[in-house]
């Protein structure tokens, strides 16, 4: 039961990891392009995590794939926030559905 | 089975990016393609039974020399503003960032 | 169980393969950088599945370096070699 609940998240996490993948290669400009990879990283990894977590035989191995996940979110809001903040200092417009 | 088929993806990818690593004329694309090679590398090393190596290539082999790397792709445009540069007298320019 | 975990991983793998892509077109330095850092995140995840697909407990220190170390590029990337006056000038648009 507890193998099949967390086959499940792990199994759910996959969906996102692709959508991340086509949002990348896919949308049109850089922001909407962030916007793809953060869910991929914060959703996908998540539940991938989520999954393990629950069939982990020990609490320390809970503990370090959390902690995973958290460095993880950390190092992807802290980049995509410096990437855009230096893609609008070098004066790069966000997309609208006119100028395109 | 499966285990075989994720080898082989993964050692045509690595000889594919290693190739291209080589021949890329956009200097920053290479570099891109390098921490790309050293993620994919080792994983490679935790296929080959080695995770100790593995620790070694994400650390050094991706992380710390792709970081190295980018940030001596700045210093190959020349004269620049700001810039340190034996050819020239060095004075209250701004150095680093 | 070996099999499902690592045909997922196999899947996250053509996922990155895919990626690839955006690197080898890429218009700005910042499109290829973020592949990249995908590339980062889906590292995490394959050896998190190979390490429950193989039974290879060690593997998750690897997946745990990875994440610790996925910022460093980036980081470097944005303050060392995008600046204003980087090898690589986006286009210049008009000033808001």
């Amino acid at each position: 039961m507890i193998d099949i609940v967390g086959t499940f998240f792990v199994i759910l996490g996959i969906p996102f990891f692709l959508s991340g993948t086509i949002g990348l290669l896919r949308l049109p400009d850089i922001y909407t392009r962030l916007h793809a990879l953060t869910k991929a990283d914060n959703v996908g990894l998540g539940f991938i995590i989520l999954g393990l977590a629950i069939q982990a035989t020990s609490w320390f191995e809970v503990a370090k794939l959390f902690l995973i996940w958290f460095l993880v979110l950390l190092a992807s809001a802290t980049s995509c926030h410096l990437v855009a903040d230096a893609a609008l200092r070098h004066n790069i417009k966000p997309w609208t559905k006119e100028r395109a | 089975m499966i285990v075989s088929a994720f080898d082989l993806v993964l050692c045509l990818t690595l000889v594919w990016l290693a190739w291209h690593v080589l021949v890329s004329p956009d200097l920053f694309r290479a570099v891109v393609l390098f921490i790309s090679f050293g993620l994919l590398m080792a994983l490679a090393w935790v296929r080959l039974l080695a995770p100790d190596v593995a620790l070694a290539e994400a650390a050094i082999g991706s992380g710390l020399t792709g970081a190295l790397f980018l940030s001596a792709l700045r210093r190959l445009t020349p004269g620049r503003r700001g810039e340190r540069r034996v050819d020239r007298k060095e004075g209250g320019d701004d150095e680093g960032l | 169980m070996t099999t499902l975990y690592v045909g997922l991983a196999l899947v996250l793998l053509f996922s990155v393969i895919v990626g690839l892509l955006r690197i080898m077109w890429g218009p700005t330095a910042a499109d290829r950088m973020m592949a990249a850092q995908l590339f980062g995140t889906c590292g995490v995840a394959i050896l998190l599945l190979l390490s429950k697909g193989l039974g290879q407990l060690i593997v998750e220190d690897v997946a745990l370096v990875f994440a610790l170390l996925s910022a460093l590029a980036t980081v470097a990337f944005v303050r060392r070699t995008w600046t204003k006056e980087g090898p690589r000038q986006t286009k210049r648009l008009d000033h808001d």
